[in-house]
């Protein structure tokens, strides 16, 4: 599973969204009504899943889906 | 007090969610108190409880918010959702700054507690869901209805055990009587049947240990009582004042005409054995309605099936209408479903509403042998037909508070 799949993954478990409800250019506080507490449910996710550290509020509610997707790779997670 | 009219309700209980349901089980006595299977309770000194089972046929929850709630908050959802169209209520049209919420429960919501502080020991920091912060605590009903219907009025949660939201829907009625808001929902919510909370519930030493017979464990009034069997639920009413009821042209089931409250302060758990306390909170409750005690048509009892909580609630009773105490039927439907703890009050207010409406006093169950120290007419086992015009509700609780309230039929 590569990155993009594993956040997606994430984000239909933690929001019970579709697949094809995620706009990629989107906020997430926007497009998913995704709040605070959501975004640090997410984040525990993605640390599990890609194995990755994540500092706090690295991630935030008005990155987007790709913005996420960059913030991981620059981790070196593909 | 000015009268204030209560416009709507919606019940959730171990005896239906759908009112005629509700009121036809009541009715008939029909216990829904059950063994607890949901975890293993066996080895609890006191395990039966009443269950909700069908709160999911009418949810209007979403997944996604069930994920980041407590059961408490879901049922308080509920229930507020089925007030508001009983109460014919179109949110769209009114201010909702002039719109308030006053909950009560007693104990938070430990089912939702309990499993992340199991996570937190066993894997750490990061297993414990970030919503715990906002699910289990007391208050958290009262914001989730906030956030659901946008409703941002003067507001409070009332925590003061089983009389929690007795006396919650007294301060809305008061708080309306003060012309702060335009309308209030208010009522309460409970969810005991966890493995904590229910070990606290047991601790405290006033629950059945007839586990043998589920149905039939819990007895107010009965020579062999031996306390309370709990239960989940929840119970919501709609309240309004007289000039925005005649404005609208609502529906209106009942009047709150009186409250009156006051506290024992003698000991942390048990009430005071003479029964003074509550019946001076029963007159200022008389007093508030303008009402004399021999105008008072049935007595929805607090009835903990406690040996001390029956005695001095009988003795109460008898100070406050003398020669008449015998002559009004006063009874614990609460033992058909179970004891609610902080939504007790609510379910009473509810159930008096629809005794009113059906001109039946609702009886109390598991009735079988009678108390010297317990000689009021309890109305046991049958539900008796009978005019209300106007009842009394008396709730308590631990640490003996003590709360009256009078009900006038509209």
């Amino acid at each position: 599973m590569n990155v993009d799949e594993k956040v997606k993954e994430i984000f239909q478990q933690v929001l019970d969204v579709k697949p094809e409800e995620i706009q990629p250019e989107a906020k997430l506080e926007d497009s998913l009504g995704v709040d605070s507490t959501e975004m640090v449910e997410i984040s525990v996710g993605l640390k599990k899943a890609c194995e990755v550290e994540l500092a706090d509020n690295e991630l935030k509610k008005t990155h987007s889906f790709n913005e996420i997707v960059k913030i991981l790779k620059s981790k070196a997670i593909v | 007090m000015n009268k204030i009219a209560i416009t709507g309700f919606g019940v959730i209980s171990p005896s239906g969610i759908d009112k005629r349901k509700f009121w036809a089980n009541v009715k008939a006595g029909r216990s829904a108190v059950e063994e607890i299977t949901r975890f293993d309770a066996s080895k609890y000194a006191s395990h039966v409880a009443g269950h909700v089972h069908e709160l999911d046929a009418y949810s209007n929850v979403s997944s996604r918010l069930l994920k980041k709630i407590d059961l408490f908050s879901h049922m308080a959802l509920v229930a507020s959702e089925i007030a508001i169209q009983d109460a014919g209520l179109d949110l769209s049209t009114e201010n909702l700054n002039r719109a308030g919420i006053f909950m009560g429960n007693a104990i938070g919501g430990w089912l939702y507690g309990e499993t992340e502080l199991r996570d937190l020991y066993i894997e750490g920091r990061e297993g414990v869901s970030p919503f715990m912060a906002s699910a289990w605590f007391p208050a958290a009903p009262q914001g989730q209805v906030s956030i659901h219907y946008g409703m941002k009025g003067y507001s409070k949660t009332v925590v003061a055990d089983r009389a929690s939201s007795l006396m919650a829907i007294a301060y809305g009625a008061r708080t309306l009587n003060r012309g702060k808001n335009d309308f209030i929902i208010a009522g309460g919510m409970e969810a005991p049947v966890t493995p904590y909370a229910l070990l606290c519930c047991n601790t405290s030493g006033m629950l059945t240990h007839k586990n043998e017979n589920p149905a039939k464990a819990y007895k107010p009034f009965d020579k062999n009582r031996d306390g309370f069997a709990i239960a989940e639920g929840a119970g919501i009413v709609t309240l309004e004042p007289q000039e925005r009821v005649k404005k609208r042209n609502a529906h209106v089931y009942a009047n709150i005409i009186g409250f009156g409250t006051t506290t024992d302060g003698v000991d942390r758990i048990e009430p005071a054995s003479d029964g003074v306390e509550l019946a001076y909170a029963i007159n200022i409750a008389l007093e508030d309605a303008q009402l004399e005690p021999a105008q008072i048509d049935y007595i929805c009892a607090d009835g903990a099936a406690t040996q001390i909580g029956d005695v001095s609630e009988t003795k109460a009773i008898k100070q406050v209408f003398n020669g008449n105490a015998k002559k009004i039927p006063v009874s614990a439907p609460k033992s058909i479903f179970g004891n609610m703890l902080g939504a007790s009050g609510a379910v009473d207010v509810i159930t008096t509403i629809l005794a009113m409406e059906n001109n039946m006093v609702p009886p109390t169950i598991n009735y079988s042998e009678a108390d010297d120290e317990c000689d009021l007419d309890y109305c046991p086992n049958k539900a008796q037909e009978k005019e209300i015009k106007n009842a009394l509700i008396i709730n308590r609780g631990r640490g003996g508070i003590n709360c009256a309230m009078v009900l006038q039929r509209a």
